[in-house]
């Protein structure tokens, strides 16, 4: 090999300490927020003077805190079945399909993860007015279903198109329909691409803010977007409580999903 | 109309303008092992993928047991079939894919686990039932495919090069197996090769393509000692093909031609083709070629090249006219040839044939 990391002699350690660097700039806002949540100072000055765990209590005596982290992991969920199945029947006809435009259809599915979220949020927010859709539910979820879609038709067509179609052929020749074929043989197979669809999906509309500040209403809120309102009210460690929680469960979310990937690759 | 167990006629196959099958009709007895041998792109694949029912065909007509199967989509026509990739689920185990066309035909418990374990000992790997595929060899996973595609017990089983994934050694062992299997079962097998000492090998018949159409069908002996076409000549065997100069037609049906060094030879084989081409060759096998007198019947040689192979030897050489040929003997007929010496070599022209290209 051309860069054999063992015979870099010195070199290694630079390469070493840049990784190093990188990493703690990724990090260091997450470490720092976290630090702060259990900092006993008001105006959350750092290093913080003492320890304390009362900004948790006031988070969790706060029922509206609750309330938008609920709603949240509802509206989440929710994305994550919608955009899994649509993600999953996209993939298919662009993988199996032969017709003509899947290239041109391919591009499309993707523009709401390269289009800037503001113009998506705005764009939305004006149609949604007009049909009446916006601090909705169904507003909600629609328009996190636009923004987690193609992350599900990434993660799906992949794993699709490293599935052969041939053993999808020996299915159906054993006996099986097509659709029986698909649900039995094929689903199986690429569970791996659903199950990170399926994550991303997740993650895609639990820590998204801009289009749900759009979509919120008083009585609709996300937890991103209460904080975020939070944070233009009055500078409180429970926000960095609240942010630590919602860093926290996106880690575990990660993690189960590591462990379910090993467990499913066998 | 003869009635015979699997009848293919006049199917033709193209994707816009590419014909990818040419009118061909088979008649298949049950029981018999048909094998497909062909360049790659002769329609061999899209002929058995039309039985298989994949691909709508363009016209013709496939019967089995004198019904046609045309209407019956493929998951219905109880048809086996082994691919040339591996095919097995890769989430299910060995004997979770074997049971799979029994639990979609909604068979009992007992009754699958009873055929599962039968095939399982049909391809000797009974104890391979609890492992997942990506635990499995290449062969392996063939014979459990194998397993799977006659475990409902098809009238027809389809092979489309399912060994050309697999290494010389495995390809000769699993070789052994099918014929075993095919003997054992009397399953009807249509087989799709491009190796033709794999033809040879399993077939009960072979038939020839070449694109887009059946050259020649016949037992491998047939197409070996009376190929039809030059097509035929060139696949099957190894062979030597001399340009003829001119060629007269002789009383008895055969022919004369000239070589281009001016020898006359007399009695030969012809194989017209339809076209009315001036142009001849003559096949000549290079085990018939044999080093001969000074003076004796045959043509001059130089030689370029002697080869070991054991029980055989070869030798490359050189015509006057600079064509190479190939001329095959037993090792201690070859001995004295070295390179660089010029010999005659003969044959028996009765038995060289002449085909018009």
């Amino acid at each position: 090999m051309l860069l054999n990391y063992n015979q870099l002699g010195s070199l290694k350690y630079v390469l070493l300490g840049i990784t190093g660097v990188i990493c703690l700039f990724l990090l260091l806002p997450v470490i720092f927020i976290i630090l702060l949540s259990f900092g006993s100072s008001q105006w959350m000055i750092f290093p913080p003077p003492g320890w304390t765990l009362r900004w948790y209590g006031e988070l969790f005596d706060d029922p509206r805190w609750f309330e938008a982290a609920f709603t949240s992991f509802k509206l989440g969920l929710m994305v994550t079945v919608l955009s899994v199945i649509l993600g999953f029947f996209a993939s298919y006809a662009l993988i199996r399909g032969r017709f003509a435009g899947r290239g041109f259809l391919r591009a499309l599915f993707m523009t709401p993860m390269v289009m800037p979220v503001v113009v998506v949020a705005v764009a939305l927010y004006a149609m949604f007015l007009r049909v009446g859709l916006s601090g909705t539910w169904l507003g909600f979820v629609i328009a996190h279903t636009i923004l987690a879609f193609p992350f599900a038709v990434i993660a799906i067509s992949n794993s699709l198109e490293r599935f052969d179609k041939a053993i999808e052929d020996a299915a159906i020749l054993c006996g099986a329909s097509h659709l029986e074929a698909i649900w039995r043989i094929t689903l199986p197979s690429i569970r791996l691409g659903i199950l990170s669809a399926a994550l991303f999906s997740f993650l895609a509309s639990w820590d998204e803010v801009v289009v749900a500040i759009f979509m919120a209403s008083p009585t609709l809120q996300t937890l991103p977007v209460r904080i975020w309102g939070a944070l233009r009210q009055d500078l409180t460690p429970v926000i960095a409580a609240a942010s630590s929680l919602l860093v926290i469960l996106t880690l575990v979310l990660m993690a189960i999903a590591a462990s379910l990937q090993k467990v499913l690759n066998r | 109309m003869t009635s015979s167990f699997l009848s293919i006629r006049n199917l033709r196959k193209s994707y816009g303008e590419v014909v990818a099958v040419d009118g061909v009709s088979l008649e298949i007895p049950r029981g018999e092992f048909l094998t497909f041998l062909g360049p790659s792109g002769s329609g061999k694949s899209t002929t058995l993928y039309a039985v298989a029912g994949f691909d709508e065909i363009t016209s013709g007509d496939i019967l089995l047991e004198d019904r046609s199967i045309l209407g019956v989509p493929p998951n219905r026509r109880n048809i086996g079939m082994v691919f040339q990739r591996y095919t097995l689920f890769p989430h299910l185990t060995v004997a979770e894919n074997v049971a799979f066309p029994l639990r979609v035909r909604g068979q009992d418990r007992t009754t699958v686990k009873k055929r599962v374990d039968e095939m399982l000992a049909l391809v000797r790997l009974s104890n391979f039932a609890d492992r997942m595929p990506a635990q499995l060899s290449g062969g392996q996973q063939q014979r459990v495919a194998l397993a799977r595609a006659l475990a409902y017990d098809p009238p027809v089983l389809l092979m489309d090069e399912p060994l050309s994934a697999l290494d010389k050694k495995l390809r000769d062992e699993i070789q052994i197996e099918i014929r075993r299997i095919h003997q054992e079962t009397g399953v009807t097998i249509l087989y799709v090769t491009h190796d033709q000492e794999e033809a040879l090998r399993l077939s009960d018949r072979i038939a020839v393509f070449n694109h887009g159409r059946i050259e020649q069908i016949g037992t491998g002996e047939d197409l070996y000692t009376k190929p039809a076409t030059r097509f035929v000549a060139e696949f099957i065997g190894d062979s030597n093909f001399f340009e003829v100069a001119t060629v007269a037609s002789q009383s008895d049906g055969r022919a004369r031609a000239t070589l281009p060094d001016g020898t006359v030879m007399d009695g030969l084989v012809t194989h017209r083709a339809t076209s009315r081409s001036e142009r001849f060759e003559l096949m000549v096998r290079p085990q018939w070629l044999s080093v001969v007198n000074e003076g004796g019947k045959g043509i001059r040689v130089t030689v370029n090249d002697v080869t070991y192979l054991g029980d055989s030897s070869s030798a490359l050489l050189e015509t006057s006219w600079g064509q190479a040929i190939w001329l095959k003997g037993p090792a201690a007929a070859l001995r004295g040839l070295t390179a660089g010496q010029t010999v005659m070599v003969g044959w028996d022209f009765a038995k060289s044939e002449l085909f018009e290209i």
